[in-house]
């Protein structure tokens, strides 16, 4: 059997942010990988410390375009933990709803690229006509379709009026029936299960030594939800299960990202149906002490987490975060091995890889 | 040897008698079962008995006056915070934490406040522990400073050492693979504790340097 070296770009890999690979090859199959980050360093974590906190907002709000309300309002509860300020209850509503509004909108991205890598263009574009009603939603509520700057210290920045809750509850209506013919889709459509079952396998205890977190955890079967493990904001009022599945291939983390969809569907309904009236914003704010303080939260992709240090003034001493994909990198040395070349895209997408969070 | 007499007691209520290596986790030889305790104990046993069970395998790994203060938020989150005596007492507290099931979850070095002055720096260690954050903080010199690897015991350590090496000037001890992870070789050895242009440090100078890297590109495509 001959072995080879291959070097693989975005190109070949069908993402669209830029990742390396140096794949080596024994025949046609995978045997070992690197990968080789850093295309897009831009440095974000040397930038934070040299911006206030106010102004950190807007620039962690820039770093990642699928996660762009997971890193301001993890940050703002970091910045809450320090300085002791408790945000309205109003405000945890409104957080929980603008998280799983971009949760939603970003799984079934995921899920749509993996139908466009193993060629399945017109089941790309339903998913993401299907998306298009978050976009909407996104769109109309908050202004944008990506960014929604609903976070400030101390709560949100912007309200559900009656008619805007009415216009949300409508779009969470219209999801519901696609989001269940798309998880049955994904698990029963022979087509989909011969290129998705049984591929790109990482083995439950294969998942705990690379302490992979987010959906690529839960579909070997680790029960590990942050809104559930250490909860945050309005969940521990939210009632919903972790989507769990087995067998933690390509398939099951997809099932896994749909269930979480359609109960992404449901906390926003349950939101909406418990939204308490009140203000949005703490009143006046306390000047920010000097401290250090961890903050979690579940973004699309897993655990996202962030360490502030701060030493009485404005500007953090020390801002780090970790971000879900950090180390489900490293789990894909495991997933692709053994794998024919040609599975590589559709098993790299497969963990929601997001770069921008990655080189920071 | 009180306190591990004690830690035996609690970690066999714990799991009850499940498979559990002795008290001393640091000194001890890892468990060959690859799940961790997390993975064995019924959800919220864990957490139960979080605070005192870090508390005696701190003591009984890194040595008796290592203290851990832990705050828990309005929702019931724990977090623990420990500083290390000394740098030593890095690798057995780790592997302490680890035999409780941790999961290394961010490292995160910086030069804290007046660092200069004190001539110190600094390195936190997060860990999980079923939902509670644990957060070891190992002191430094700021000049040759060294810290074991925590790659061998956590395998996700790995990138996380890798960053840590090209930002800072820390030396990691014995990581298996210490190539730079994110920046060019081009760029300065710890551009975080010197002062580089923030263009310079992403590449991204638009400047007669950048045009000069373009335009030998295409002469070397031609």
């Amino acid at each position: 059997m001959t072995t080879k070296i291959i070097e693989l770009g975005p190109h070949q890999l069908a993402l669209e942010e830029p990742m390396y690979f140096r794949v080596q090859l024994e025949g046609d199959r995978v045997a070992d990988l690197d990968v080789l980050p850093g295309q897009v360093h831009r440095g974000m974590e040397h930038l934070v410390m040299r911006r206030n906190l106010y102004q950190n907002i807007t620039l962690l709000e820039r770093l990642c375009s699928l996660c762009s309300n997971s890193h301001p309002s993890t940050f703002c509860a970091a910045v809450e933990d320090v300085a002791g300020i408790a945000i309205p209850e109003r405000a945890e509503y409104l957080r929980a709803v603008a998280d799983e509004i971009k949760r939603i909108a970003s799984h079934l991205f995921c899920c749509a690229v993996q139908a466009n890598a193993i060629g399945e263009v017109p089941l790309f574009r339903r998913i993401m006509e299907i998306r298009e009603i978050m976009q909407r939603a996104k769109e109309a509520i908050y202004g944008n379709r990506m960014d929604l700057a609903a976070n400030v210290i101390g709560g949100v920045r912007y309200d559900l009026t009656p008619e805007a809750a009415s216009y949300l509850a409508q779009a969470m209506e219209q999801m519901k029936k696609p989001l269940d013919q798309l998880y049955l889709q994904f698990g029963n459509n022979p087509v989909l299960m011969a290129r998705m079952a049984w591929v790109g396998v990482l083995p439950r205890e294969a998942a705990v030594e690379c302490a992979v977190v987010g959906p690529v955890a839960r579909a070997c079967g680790i029960d590990y939800d942050v809104r559930k493990k250490s909860p945050y904001g309005a969940y521990d009022r939210l009632d919903f299960k972790v989507a769990l599945q087995t067998t933690g291939d390509v398939r099951a983390r997809n099932l896994v990202r749909l269930a979480e969809a359609r109960q992404s569907v449901s906390l926003i309904e349950q939101c909406l149906a418990q939204l308490p009236a009140g203000p949005l914003c703490a009143d006046t704010l306390p000047e920010i002490p000097a401290g250090e303080a961890i903050a979690k939260s579940e973004a699309p992709r897993g655990e996202l987490m962030y360490y502030l240090r701060t030493d009485g003034s404005d500007f953090p001493v020390r801002l780090k975060w970790r971000v879900p994909s950090y180390m489900n990198w490293d789990a894909l040395k495991l997933m692709l091995k053994g794998e024919p070349v040609a599975n590589i895209p559709l098993i790299v997408n497969s963990i929601d890889p997001c770069i921008a969070c990655t080189d920071r | 040897m009180s306190d591990c007499i004690n830690l035996t007691g609690e970690k066999e209520r714990l799991v009850e008698g499940e498979g559990i290596v002795d008290a001393c986790g640091g000194r001890s030889t890892p468990s060959a079962d690859p799940l961790s305790l997390r993975e064995r104990v019924p959800e919220g046993r864990v957490r139960d008995g979080v605070e005192g069970c870090v508390a005696a395998a701190l003591a009984c790994a890194a040595g008796e006056e290592t203290e851990v203060t832990w705050r828990r938020d309005s929702k019931g989150v724990l977090t623990g915070w420990c500083r290390l005596p000394s740098g030593e007492a890095l690798l057995p507290a780790a592997r302490a934490v680890a035999e409780l099931g941790g999961r290394l979850a961010m490292v995160t070095p910086y030069l804290p406040e007046r660092a200069q002055e004190k001539g110190e720096r600094e390195i936190a260690y997060h860990f999980d522990l079923d939902g509670a954050t644990l957060t070891l903080t190992v002191i430094l010199p700021l000049e040759w400073a060294r810290v074991p690897s925590l790659t061998p015991i956590f395998r996700n350590c790995d990138w996380q050492e890798r960053e840590l090496m090209e930002l800072y000037d820390v030396q990691v001890v014995g990581h298996p693979d210490p190539r730079r992870l994110f920046l060019d070789h081009s760029l300065p050895h710890a551009p975080f504790e010197r002062l580089v242009p923030y263009s310079t440090f992403t590449n991204a100078a638009t400047s007669k340097v950048l045009w000069d890297k373009v335009l030998a590109g295409e002469r070397e495509d031609a």
